[in-house]
């Protein structure tokens, strides 16, 4: 990342001055390279997101004995196509039934399985969402354009904790007849999070 | 779900910019850099963000607690960041 040299008129807030006076500072002593901190962005920006999590998904709706390992050790089950690290190391897939709804939230600040989901969008650590999803979740389901009938049981995970969570959504009728691509391409980072059903 | 929903159309591998601005991607990048050098795992970091957040009134944009964790973080490390 390039300095601006005085091109950008517009003053630096003082947040963005700490945050250069934090990297001079751990640059200075040794401990980090801007290239290490360069690299670890470009990761998260490019190559960690929701793609991942529905490759696992589409995998557990075609294999039902990769299902069962999911549900049974998350990060292990994950693992097996590659994805791991650093907010995944005790992954719990919650399983989505014809009876059962499962939506995360993390009420004190933005607990998230990164492997699978990438960072996590911006409403999910706003305080409304935080605060409103263990308030009254259909309420705010009902916001995201998902009605989940008084039938069906709600269950609102607090990932605040050492666990993150993933949702595994109903799989389609038709699953026989797609391939693991096509149907990865159905599963969105909302049906992962549980604010799409 | 509110007005503070990122645009969801500009085009990224992952789905979504995740980052509004250059100073943000550059606080989570230290943190992450920082937690591995000194070779810890992001509970640490966790810790303070979720007070921060709690200190901080609930106004406060995500990452300027981001920042303010960091901050915690590096003078209860014994790290004291001058002041600009």
């Amino acid at each position: 990342m390039s300095d601006s040299h005085g091109h950008h008129p517009k003053p630096k807030t003082p947040t963005e001055q700490r945050v250069e006076a934090i990297e001079a500072l751990l640059v200075e002593r040794g401990l980090i390279t801007s290239d290490v901190v360069d690299a670890i962005v470009e990761t998260y920006e490019r190559d960690v997101g929701p793609m991942n999590g529905a490759r696992v998904v589409a995998r557990a709706w075609v294999d039902p004995e990769y299902r069962a390992r999911l549900l049974d050790d998350g990060t292990t089950a994950v693992g097996e196509l590659g994805f791991g690290g650093a907010e995944g190391e005790h992954l719990v897939v919650l399983e989505n039934t014809e009876d059962v709804h499962n939506v995360v939230v993390c009420t004190l600040c933005s607990c998230y399985p990164w492997p699978v989901l990438g960072l996590p969008p911006q409403w999910y650590k706003s305080s409304a969402y935080r605060s409103r999803m263990v308030r009254e979740p259909r309420a705010v389901l009902d916001e995201f354009g998902t009605s989940v009938s008084d039938d069906i049981e709600l269950r609102v995970w607090d990932s605040s904790a050492e666990v993150r969570y993933m949702v595994l959504p109903l799989a389609p009728d038709d699953v026989s007849g797609r391939s693991e691509d096509e149907l990865a391409g159905l599963v969105t980072r909302d049906h992962m999070i549980g604010v799409v059903r | 779900m509110s007005a503070d929903q990122p645009p969801e159309d500009i085009p990224r591998r992952n789905g979504e910019l995740v980052f509004d601005a250059p100073w943000e991607s550059r606080a989570f990048g230290l943190a992450a850099a920082y937690l591995e050098a000194s070779g810890r795992d992001w509970t640490t970091f966790r810790t303070q963000l979720m007070a921060a957040i709690a200190d901080l009134p609930d106004t406060t944009p995500y990452y300027e607690a981001w920042v303010v964790a960091l901050d915690r973080l590096l003078v209860a490390d014994g790290l004291a960041v001058p002041s600009s």
